[in-house]
This record gives C-alpha cells, structure tokens and sequence, in this order.
C-alpha cells in the first residue's frame, strides 16, 4: 500500500509491528523481507517518488575541512535513495576488513564476514549480480580482485510495485520523521512532518532508522538532544566514525601484457593488497582500479620512460606495435582510517523547513591514509616490475607529495559509518544485532554502522547487513 | 717531467673511468630504494634495476 502524506495513511488504520524511517536500499530491503513473513511495516520516506527541489533542501549542511560534495549533492531524497543515482558497483567486504588492524586504532567488527556470508545469495538476487569470481593474486602483495558493475538497481523501479501491492507494507511517502522520542530505554514515539506541516506523533513498537549514512547520525543526534539522552543513552561515539572511499588518479601504467589479467567489459581490472602487505606497510585497505588508455596516452608514458629507462622504453614499444591494449590509467580508492574527530555535528545556527538543525560534516584525510596511497602504488608497481607485466608511473602530486588534487573526483559518495556498530558503548552506537546500545527497540540499518570500511563500495555489504537485521527482527517481533 | 706524465695518466685514467661508467651507477646513489631489491624508483617510474642497464 502507497500512502501520499501521513494524514491518509493515518486514516486508513494501519497497524504496524515496525516503524521503518527511509525507504532506500537497507529500508526496502528490511520492509519487504518482514511483509514477506507476515510482519506488516511501515516505511516513512520523506521524498516522493521522484526528485524535487525542495525535499533536496532538507539536505544541505556545511562541509568542513577536506573539500567535499555539496551535501544535497551526494545523495538523494526520494523512495529508493541513493540507489536512484548510484553507479551499481558491487563487492563485498573482505574477510580481512572484519578484523582489527593492529597498526589502525579502533578497528576490528564485533562480527565476522561469515556473519554475512548467509546472506550473501539473496544480496545478489536483489542487486541483480551475478556470482562473483575468485580472488587471483598476482604475487605475494597484490590480488585481483572482481568489483561486478550491476545494472545498478534502482530501487524504487525494481520493489515499487511489489511494495505498492504488499498487504503488510504500508508506504508512506512525503512524510518525515523529524525526531524520535525515547525514555532511555526504548522508543516511545516518533514525531512526523509531512505535507509541509507537523502531524503529531507516531507510535510503533519498533523502530529501524535507515536514512542513509548522513542522515542516521543527524537524525539520532537531533532525538538525543530533544529527548535529554532518552534516545541514544551513551552517545559518546553518535556521529562520529564517519568514513568516506577517497580516491584519486594516482599513476599510470604500461602493461605489456594487458591478457595477463582479466579486465570487464569496459576495460578495467582492480587490485587489492593482501593481509600481509597491509601489516607490513602498516596501511590501511586498498583498491587499485585500472583504466585501459587510448593509444595516445601511451606514447606520451614511453616517451617519460625512455629518460630514464631506454631500453624498457623500447620493449615496451616493440609490444605496442604488437598490441595497443598497452597502457592504463591508475585510480586508487582507500579505507579511511576510523577517526572520532571525523564525525557529522548539528548547525547550531542553519534549520531545514522542519526546523531540524542541519548537518555540519567534519573530515580530514590523515597521514597514514596519504602513506597508504603512496604505498598502494608502490606494492602495484613492484609487482608490475617483478614480474613482467608492466610498468608504473606514481603521479606528481603522489611523488612530490603535494596537496591532492583539487580537480579530481574526491571520494565515492560512500557515506560510512556516525552509528559504528562494536562492543564499547563508548567507541560505537550499535551492538551486533545494529541495535543502539541501551535500547529495546530501536536498531540502525545502513552503512552507517559500518566499523571500518574496507576498500569495496557500500552497497552490497549493506544490502547483506539489512537481511541479517531482518532475520534478527523476524525473531525478535515474532 | 715525470710529475707532469703521472698528473696527465691519472686525469686520463679518471676521464676514461668516468666515460665507462654506466649512468644508472651514478643515479642508484640519487633514488630512494623501494620495497625491494630489485626495484628502484627513478623520476616516478618504479623499475627493475636492469631496466637502466
């Protein structure tokens, strides 16, 4: 059932078990799979069906310190999120990115990656993906590994219809949850903003909150202070932990023998380092995606190689002569080590039209993360060399050790972590279970409760994430 | 006489030392090694040292 406007829904009488705040990837995706055990949900979305101006507003705030995406940029408020614009890149995390780093702070998940791997099958069925091909190394450091590009499923599209058509599912667009309500110990109600105006307070027994990896934290910062602590009773860590993929043009390559690895259908392959590299080097997870270039881009890397490497230069001619699938471009995408001080806060001066304090985003790239780029290219580039594949040329701005480059792509809008799952009240919000410490009823769905996160985009994990927390709900409201 | 040979001999031994030498030997001293033995890193290329033989 679609409701436009909470005033519709409210008179229809609908009786829910769980209270749903977001009807992106993990809020569909928790919503169908409750409805499909006869659990009847709500999902509140505080878009429509498609995008508008206005209901973007609800989303700008202020970005301070490393340059960033305008924040009603990177992500999207209607049903289905930032599925609506995402790029359908899939991996899961790696074993290895479960694990604690003994050279990283705060690192390590309270659960391991066989925690999501039963969950791994029917994350595929929803991206649309097919199975995913074995790690290969290439020598002791660096692995390929595969990175499917889906069809990139929109949400909205492909669960629209079955979500209008479910008995158990009660979709209410248009309708905002602007705070939660609590005593401290559980949810008591839910305050609603929809058609451009308050309509009161909701009720559920249950709550996920799963408005994406920005918004969870403003929501549930934004509760808590309305609520003196009643809703996230040890908030230490709320909004803190936040994680981005940045990534940038790092080198360039020439690769004699581009059949030595496979790469997919628009001529790209990835890499990634292995455990023990990662101890070794004391840096954190990375991908290494390689592009395939031009013919003309070759020319100008023989040339540079010919300075200091003649006789290289020429072999690496020979070959082209042979084959012109010879150079490639070097993108490198890191983990983000887990910080406190990269968190999200509230404005204490800017309000959206709900008179929710917007958010200030706080984020700084670190030192370790500039040596995991360095040596991400570095590990490349000696396995290149090693064995014969190609050749790598680190960037200036790499070398030099320069300032990133301004005129690059920044980041993944791979928005992670503010509701860090762990153990340590003090270090995390949610438990295992994505329940918020302290809290009967209330759990988090999404990327946000990331710990770390690894080197693969988002999606999938979180995808895996949401029909474990199903299962856990299934049990729990049954 | 013979002061002046041994100067010429030895300038003419240095220049002839100095013509053979491979310019890579005097680079390796200029580039930080990497990782590995075999690998050097010269004006941002990562090479097999007998890449500059």
């Amino acid at each position: 059932m679609i409701f436009e406007g909470f005033e519709a829904y409210r008179r229809a009488g609908f009786s829910p078990r769980v209270a749903i705040i977001g009807a992106g990837p993990a809020g569909t995706t928790i919503a169908r799979k409750l409805a499909q055990a006869n659990i009847p949900v709500v999902v509140f979305e505080a878009g429509k069906d498609d995008y508008d101006e206005v209901s973007q507003g609800f989303y700008a705030g202020k970005v301070i310190g490393d340059p960033y995406f305008d924040l009603d940029v990177t992500r999207l408020r209607y049903q289905g999120g930032s599925s609506n614009h995402w790029a359908g890149w899939c991996r899961a995390l790696d074993a290895v990115d479960f694990e604690p780093k003994p050279w990283v702070p705060d690192t390590g998940w309270p659960i391991r990656r066989d925690a999501i791997e039963p969950y791994l099958e029917e994350t595929r069925e929803i991206l649309d993906l097919v199975p995913f091909k074995p790690d290969r190394p290439l020598s002791e450091d660096i692995r390929w590994v595969q990175l499917i590009k889906s069809p990139a499923v929109r949400f909205l599209e492909k669960y629209g219809a079955e979500l209008a058509a479910s008995p158990n599912i009660a979709l209410v667009r248009d309708t905002y949850v602007s705070d939660l309500q609590g005593n401290g110990t559980q949810i008591t109600g839910a305050h609603v903003w929809s058609n451009n105006a308050p309509h009161g307070v909701f009720h559920a027994p249950f709550f996920v909150v799963a408005t994406g990896g920005l918004e969870n934290s403003r929501l549930l910062l934004w509760s808590n202070q309305r609520a003196n602590g009643g809703v996230v009773p040890q908030s230490e860590a709320l909004g803190r932990y936040w994680m981005e993929h940045p990534h940038y043009q790092a080198g360039n390559a020439i690769i004699p023998k581009p059949e030595a690895f496979e790469t997919d259908d628009v001529q790209e392959a990835f890499f990634s380092p292995s455990w023990a590299a990662m101890e070794r080097a004391k840096i954190l997870n990375f991908g290494i995606r390689l592009i395939e270039q031009p013919y003309h881009g070759v020319k100008g890397l023989i040339s540079s190689l010919a300075c200091s490497a003649p006789g290289t230069a020429e072999w690496a001619a020979n070959e082209i002569d042979n084959n012109l699938r010879c150079a490639a471009q070097l993108h490198v995408a890191w983990e983000m080590a887990p910080v406190a001080t990269n968190r999200i806060e509230l404005s204490r001066t800017e309000r959206d039209r709900a008179g929710v304090p917007r958010i200030e985003l706080h984020w700084q790239k670190s030192e370790q993360e500039r040596r995991t780029v360095l040596e991400s290219m570095r590990l490349f580039g000696n396995t290149l060399a090693r064995t014969d594949l190609g050749r790598v040329r680190l960037a200036d701005w790499l070398r030099n050790n320069e300032a990133y480059p301004e005129d690059a792509e920044l980041g993944g809008n791979h928005h992670m972590g503010g509701t860090r799952m762990g153990t340590d009240p003090a270090k995390s919000v949610v438990d295992a279970d994505c329940k918020v410490h302290g809290m009967a009823n209330l759990f988090v769905g999404g990327s946000s409760v990331f710990p770390t996160s690894g080197q693969a985009n988002p999606t999938t994990t979180l995808v895996a994430l949401a029909c474990r927390l199903s299962e856990h709900l299934k049990a729990l409201v049954a | 006489m013979t002061a002046l040979l041994t100067r010429v001999l030895r300038r003419r031994t240095l220049m002839k030392a100095l013509l053979v030498l491979p310019a890579f030997s005097i680079l390796r001293n200029l580039v930080p090694p990497t990782q590995t033995d075999e690998t050097v890193e010269i004006d941002g290329w990562i090479l097999k040292r007998s890449d500059l033989a």
